[in-house]
This record gives structure tokens, C-alpha cells and sequence, in this order.
């Protein structure tokens, strides 16, 4: 009963008042193929629904937090937008990383080395600390979900609605977050292996360094652009999560250097190339629909590299002084014929390959046929 | 037995002296006929304070009210000699040098502990660089990692080692502070503080969203160095401390309407959000070095005791300390809704401030209202009392231990965690 109304709770959160849906993560490729290699990869690890953001999320804790942000409907505060997220991406975004981690155990199977005796059986060919380690990948991505939805209350204006409602969400979203990541901490201590702890708070650090310089970019002026800082930067705040996830499944299941470089490169090459494939996504409409897109998404950089400083600041004064509000239709547009977006194509494909290439010194199986298909489709346009 | 007290006193503004009385011990120069600070309450040791928030719960009421009568008609007479009073304690004498000061002995241990910190900090841009490392200045009092410093080598005593620090407990020290101060730049949002040890707070510097980065990134490189250590039991005693500080803030958005539920939800809350944390790192030195489960539980009874009392004591201070001591404005507490210590006790003697408590002294004229029936009541006194009792079951634990002079260290500390004014 209690799980019941909980559930209603959360759901009434998702109140389809039509919010932008701009955390959409793994929603780029053509959405009925995706669904297809989403829903058939599910089936190979058995049961996809992960039981420790269940867990959190029927807690007594996050039910609190549900109840107050349901004061926060109405108002501006992100912290909205993800509790949204929770109830309606769930199925095919939220759970995405989770899901490549079980892949990948599975894809690896037993461990031939002595020490891999010792482990417990296997589950749908995957061991439980696995199936663990991918909800405290899961956890850990949501929680900087909500942190990242923080805002700062000096930037507040009146047509953000009451500053005491920001405060409020604020609060709420700084302890959510903190919420799930210290069921992340407990759920890593369960898994008994210092060496997996290290690697994933290692990888929690990453991400705080990615997110602390998002959209930081466009601030500074000129900076030390380029491709591979792009990529260092995407890597921090996309990759690194993944791959460092992908390298600790194949630590907990008592794998050997290569099995885990290899689960590492995977994981990491196919972060990069969803980046890319989500950046590209605004430029790939056709039409002239007015189209969302950020400044800092890999087309944009690339493009910025191409023309040059110069040309990029007239570019972006033209779309800025125009009225009544900024109107970057005519900078889109601008992107969207020159070279940025080709190389954001190219590197994603490449990295797509890389991906493939590290995923086939596996064994040939069902879960490397679907980890196959992943990195296909997320380089496929 | 209250209603009697409270008339000797009331109005006199002798709230500072009630505390000097009931902690037994010289905050003040002694005058003449205050020459009684070495005879303590005796008969409370061992009454196991500590036990459990039940224990500790039940006889605030019956069985403490016969103690505390003793205690304090002894002490009435000095209650009457005139101080300052009303405004504060600012003035304070150190005496009693026959027991080791915990400050110098662990001093050697502690000598780089802000520096090794900050080496932890592997951050490449300059900016979220120097967020993470603000609070670790140094002007921090380390509370937390000179205790885990004495811990670590009285039970290195007790394992029939020297006392020397192993590298790995002198991690654990490191990793206490992290995780302490990590909860604290959240805890400055969450609460809108702008100014925290005299500093202004990351948050009003950097703005909220930063602040929320730099607390996550002190806690995950506080969870490699804790991962380093190479030892899955220690992980997880210092893991549980991390999920008990979330759960800890959350208990303290809600309050509960019964009396009794109340004062254990404060109790549990400030277990969580305080002593989990120094009961937990002690627990862990301990585990480094000595294989025995009692030796741990002395260590985590230790911690978990002082680091409640040490909150108590907190919640008086905001009633009591000069605003500029503190380093916050008094009745913070109030301010953010909370009901501490002093005020459910205040509680007991004003009904009127159940409702108060129930609104989060939202209404205009609460805090006011509140901050001035709790100084009329006795919630002050009794929460002093209170932690004096955890100050009296810290040091029957940790006396269980081999002599050391860092337990007697451990030990005078108790006494200095109640008589801090700041």
C-alpha cells in the first residue's frame, strides 16, 4: 500500500505540464531502432528494472523530497524537470548506463583465473556484485542529475517566480543528491573490493570536474579551444562514469588487465560517441523549426574552430543584438552548412568504431552481439 | 523542583552561571566562595548515559531530577555571586595541568594534516581548485582528526604496540576532516549561511552550484584515500557515516508532534549528523590495529558519546555565546526552524512552545518568543547536564582501555568539549 501511493507520489510529479525534455540522455538515435536494441539488450541481462534506485526511490527519504517538490510544481526550479525525468525516462535513459555495465559482465563471462573460483554463482551469467555495481553507476548518474540542477540564487530575477521557491528546490536538490550518492558510498563499501572503490569515486570526481566547466566555454572568450580539450572535457563529464564502470565489472568478476582496458575503452569511446550523437541531434532537423541547441555542443566548438575567433564573435553579436530576443536561428543555420557539424560526424563514428573494435575481443556472444549493436546505433545517423 | 529554580535565578541573568554550575568547572576567575570546581558531581559516573537515546530519554524526567537537585543546591549559593553575566562568557581560565592537553600531544601527528589534505585534492583548473581547498586553512580547530589521533594511539598502546600512528590511521584522520568539511559546504547551502568560521561561505562567494561540486569532489577524493587504505571493513564503518549525515539532514526537515518521539528524533538526528562521524572514524583506527570487536565498540562508544555531548553543547552555545564567538549570529538554530536541546526542554515547562516548534518558529515574533522562554526556562541547564552525562559515559568507555597519556588525553578532552565557548 505504502509502495503504492509512493508511486503515485512520484508520478504525480510528472504532471504533463510540457516542460522542456532537455535531459533526455540516451534518446538520440531514431527512436523506434533504438527502442529495439534498447529492449532486446534488456532481455539478454534478465531483468533490467534496477532495485537499488528502486530502493532509494521508495525510501522514506526521496518520498519526503517527492512531497515537497510537489510544491515546486509551478514554479521554475530544474529540480522539477529531473523529478519528471525519474518517472517518464526511466525506462529508456535513466537505466542506459546500468544496462551497458550488465552487458559487459555478461559479454565477459567467468573469470578463468584461480581466484575467480571463489566468486558466487552467476545470475543470467552475471555476478551480483555486478548487477549491484551497475545500480551504483545508475545512482551516481542520477545524483549529478539533480546536482547539476542546482541554480545560484544571486543570478535569481523576478521572472523566475519567487526566490523562496528556489531556495526551497535548491534544497531538496542538494539533498537528494546527496542522498543518492551516499547510497552510492554504502552500496560500493558492500562490494567489498577497495579497488572498485577507488575506481568509481575516482570516476565521481571526474564527473564533478566535468560539470564544475560545462558551459564554461562560451564564458572564456578565447581559452585553449580545441578538439582535444572538447574531448578531455566530454570525457570527464560523459565518459569517464561509463568506462570506469565498465573496468570495475570486469575487476569484480576477478578479470585480467586486458579484459578490464578493454571494457575501459568500450565504455569510454561509446560515451563520447553518445555525446557527439546528442550535440549533433539539433542539426540534423530538417525545417526551420526554431531548434534548441547549446553553444558549447560539439558542432558549435568545431565550427567556432573553423571560422575563427573573429568571424564566430560577429556571428554570435548579430544573433544577440537582434530583437526582441536573441535569435540564434540564423547561427544554427550557419552551423548546420558549415564543417562543424561533418567532423562532429566523422569523430563520432570513429569512436563508435573505436568502441566496436574493443568490444570485439570478446568472445562472440548474445551480450556482445547487443553491445555491438549499441555502439552502432549510436553512431548511425 | 523546576518551578522552584527557576525562580532563584530568573530574571538574574545568571544563565552562565547555571552552566559554570553545572559543568562544576572554572569558566570564570574563581572567586571566593566558588572554590568547589574540583568535586564535580560524583555520583553520576557510570550511570550509563550513553546507553541508548531510550536510556538517556526516559530519565531526563525521573531518575536524573534527584541527581540534578544535589547538584545544583550545592551550587546555589554560587549562583547568586554576580558576574558579567547575562552577556557572555567571553573570559575563560585554563588551570588543572595534571592531565596531558590533547591539543599538544597530538600536535606532532596533526603538524601537516591541511597540507596532506590538499595534496589529496587532485583538481587541474585553478578555480574549483581553490574551492576545494578554502576551508582546509588551517584555522579549522581539526577537532575531529585530533581525536581520531589520540584514539588510534591509545589503542596502539592498548594492542601492546608503541604508540606511534600508522600511516593508515593517520589517513583515517584526514579522511575525517573531508568528510566533515564536505558536509559542512552542502550544509552552508542547504541552510543559505554566509559566513562560516569567520569566512564568508562558498556558496556566497562561488554561488550554490559550484559549492554543491566542490562538496561532492572533497567527498569522493576523501572515498580514494579511504579505498586506499585497502581495507573493506574499514570502508565500510566510513561509509555508513556518509548515508548517517544525509539521513541526519533529512530528520532535521521534519519535527514530531509527541514530546517523547521529539526528543529521541533529536537525539538519533544528532547522533547522525555529529557523533556518527567520530564515532565511526574512531571505530575504524581501532580496527587498523587490534583485532578485538570490545576494543572497537570502546572506540565507537567513545566517539559516539563526546560527539554527542559535543553537539549539545553546540546547541547551547547558540543560546548563550556572543554572536562574533561563535562565528554565526546566536539563535541560529531558531532562526532555520530547529528546535535544539535547550528549547524541547523549555518545552516541558512552556507548553506555548509546542506550537512554535510544530510551525518552525515561522511566525512573526517566534524566534523572539522562543529565545526568551528557553532562557527563562531551565533548557539551557539541562541540556548542559545532558551532555555532561555522554562527557561522563565517553570517559567510562575509553578508561576501559590499557593507561596511555593519550587516553587520559582523550579523557580531559570530555571536559574540554563541555567547557568550550566557541
Amino acid at each position: 500500500m505504502a509502495v503504492r501511493s509512493r508511486l503515485a507520489l512520484l508520478t504525480s510529479l510528472g504532471s504533463p505540464r510540457r516542460g522542456r525534455r532537455s535531459l533526455s540522455l540516451f534518446s538520440g538515435p531514431s527512436p523506434s531502432g533504438w527502442s529495439k536494441v534498447v529492449s532486446d539488450a534488456e532481455k539478454i541481462v534478465g531483468y533490467p528494472t534496477s532495485f537499488m534506485s528502486l530502493r532509494c526511490l521508495l525510501s522514506d527519504e526521496l518520498s519526503n523530497v517527492a512531497m515537497h517538490v510537489r510544491k515546486l510544481v509551478g514554479t521554475k526550479h530544474p529540480l522539477l524537470n529531473t523529478a519528471r525525468g525519474f518517472v517518464y525516462d526511466s525506462k529508456h535513459n535513466l537505466q542506459m548506463r546500468g544496462l551497458v555495465v550488465l552487458l559487459m559482465s555478461k559479454a565477459a563471462g567467468r573469470s578463468e583465473s584461480a581466484s575467480g573460483a571463489l566468486l558466487p554463482d552467476m545470475i543470467s551469467g552475471i555476478y551480483p556484485s555486478q548487477r549491484s555495481l551497475a545500480e551504483i553507476t545508475e545512482l551516481i548518474h542520477t545524483a549529478f542529475l539533480v546536482h547539476r540542477g542546482i541554480v545560484n540564487l544571486k543570478e535569481w530575477t523576478f521572472s523566475d517566480g519567487p526566490l523562496k521557491d528556489m531556495q526551497f528546490g535548491n534544497k531538496m536538490a542538494v539533498l537528494s543528491g546527496d542522498f543518492l550518492l551516499a547510497n552510492a558510498c554504502t552500496g560500493l563499501a558492500q562490494l567489498n573490493n577497495t579497488k572498485v572503490v577507488e575506481l568509481i569515486s575516482s570516476a565521481i570526481g571526474d564527473l564533478v570536474q566535468g560539470v564544475y566547466y560545462e558551459n564554461s566555454n562560451s564564458n572564456s572568450a578565447e581559452g585553449k579551444l580545441s578538439m582535444a580539450s572538447w574531448e578531455d572535457q566530454a570525457f570527464l563529464s560523459h565518459g569517464a562514469l561509463l568506462a570506469k564502470s565498465c573496468q570495475a565489472a570486469m575487476e569484480l568478476a576477478r578479470h585480467d588487465a586486458e579484459a578490464q582496458t578493454l571494457a575501459y575503452e568500450y565504455g569510454k569511446h561509446l560515451a563520447l560517441a553518445h555525446k557527439l550523437n546528442l550535440d549533433l541531434q539539433p542539426f540534423m532537423k530538417s525545417g526551420s523549426d526554431p531548434v534548441v541547441f547549446s553553444l558549447d555542443s560539439a558542432p558549435a566548438v568545431f565550427h567556432r574552430l573553423i571560422v575563427g575567433h573573429e568571424i564566430w564573435t560577429r556571428q554570435l553579436q548579430q544573433a544577440q543584438i537582434s530583437t526582441p530576443q536573441t535569435d540564434y536561428s540564423k547561427l544554427w543555420s550557419g552551423i548546420r552548412s558549415g564543417g562543424g557539424v561533418k567532423q562532429a560526424v566523422d569523430l563520432c563514428t570513429e569512436h563508435g568504431n573505436t568502441a566496436l573494435e574493443a568490444i570485439r575481443r570478446f568472445p562472440p556472444s548474445e551480450a556482445r552481439s547487443a553491445l555491438e549493436n549499441i555502439a552502432g546505433a549510436v553512431a548511425r545517423f | 523542583m523546576a518551578e522552584q529554580w527557576r525562580r532563584c535565578w530568573r530574571g538574574r541573568g545568571a544563565v552562565t552561571g547555571v552552566i559554570d554550575a553545572v559543568w562544576g568547572v572554572n569558566r570564570r576567575p574563581v572567586t571566593a566562595g566558588e572554590r568547589r570546581t574540583g568535586e564535580r558531581g560524583t555520583g553520576e559516573r557510570g550511570t550509563g548515559a550513553g546507553g541508548l537515546v531510550k536510556e538517556v530519554l526516559l530519565p531526563v524526567r525521573h531518575t536524573h531530577n534527584p541527581v540534578r537537585s544535589s547538584a545544583f543546591t550545592r551550587y546555589r549559593s554560587g549562583v547568586l555571586y554576580p558576574t558579567a553575566a547575562r552577556t557572555c562568557s567571553c573570559r575563560r581560565v585554563h588551570s588543572d595541568a595534571k592531565l596531558k592537553d590533547p591539543f599538544s600531544l597530538a600536535q606532532e601527528d596533526l603538524k601537516n594534516l591541511y597540507e596532506d589534505i590538499k595534496k589529496q585534492l587532485l583538481v587541474s583548473k585553478a578555480e574549483l581548485k581553490a574551492l576545494c581547498d578554502y576551508y582546509f586553512d588551517g584555522k579549522g580547530k581539526a577537532l575531529r582528526p585530533m581525536i581520531v589521533v589520540l584514539m588510534a594511539r591509545a589503542c596502539n598502546v592498548h594492542s601492546n604496540r608503541d604508540g606511534h600512528l600508522l600511516p593508515a590511521q593517520r589517513s583515517i584522520a584526514m579522511i575525517s576532516e573531508m568528510i566533515h568539511t564536505a558536509s559542512l559546504v552542502h550544509d552552508d547551502v542547504i541552510d543559505g549561511a554566509d559566513m562560516r568560521r569567520g569566512k564568508t561561505t562558498i556558496n556566497e562567494v562561488w554561488g550554490e552550484r559550484k559549492a554543491i561540486l566542490a562538496g561532492d569532489f572533497i567527498l569522493s577524493a576523501a572515498s580514494m584515500a579511504l579505498a586506499r587504505i585497502g581495507n573493506t571493513t574499514v570502508v565500510s564503518v566510513l561509509s555508513q557515516v556518509i548515508e548517517d549525515l544525509v539521513r541526519g539532514e533529512f530528520m532535521q526537515l521534519g519535527s514530531k508532534e509527541n514530546e517523547n518521539e521529539r526528543f529521541k528524533h533529536y537525539l538519533e538526528k544528532t547522533f547522525k549528523k555529529t557523533a556518527s562521524l567520530i564515532a565511526n572514524s574512531c571505530k575504524a583506527v581501532s580496527i587498523l590495529v587490534n583485532p578485538d570487536p570490545e576494543v572497537h565498540e570502546i572506540a565507537y562508544q567513545y566517539g559516539r558519546n563526546v560527539g554527542i555531548a559535543f553537539q549539545l553543547v553546540d546547541d547551547v552555545l547558540d543560546f548563550t555565546s556572543c554572536a562574533n564567538q561563535l562565528g554565526k549570529p546566536s539563535a541560529a538554530d531558531l532562526r532555520l526552524g530547529l528546535a535544539t536541546g535547550p528549547v524541547l526542554f523549555a518545552c516541558q515547562q512552556f507548553p506555548e512552545l509546542h506550537a512554535m516548534i510544530m510551525r518552525r518558529f515561522g511566525s512573526d515574533g517566534d524566534v523572539d518568543r522562543a529565545w526568551r522562554y528557553v532562557l527563562e526556562s531551565d533548557g539551557v541547564e539541562q541540556t548542559s547536564f545532558l551532555a555532561q552525562r555522554y562527557c561522563h559515559e565517553a570517559t567510562r568507555q575509553i578508561s576501559r582501555l590499557q593507561p596511555s597519556p593519550e587516553r587520559d588525553a582523550l579523557i580531559r578532552l570530555t571536559e574540554l568539549v563541555l567547557n568550550r565557548d566557541k
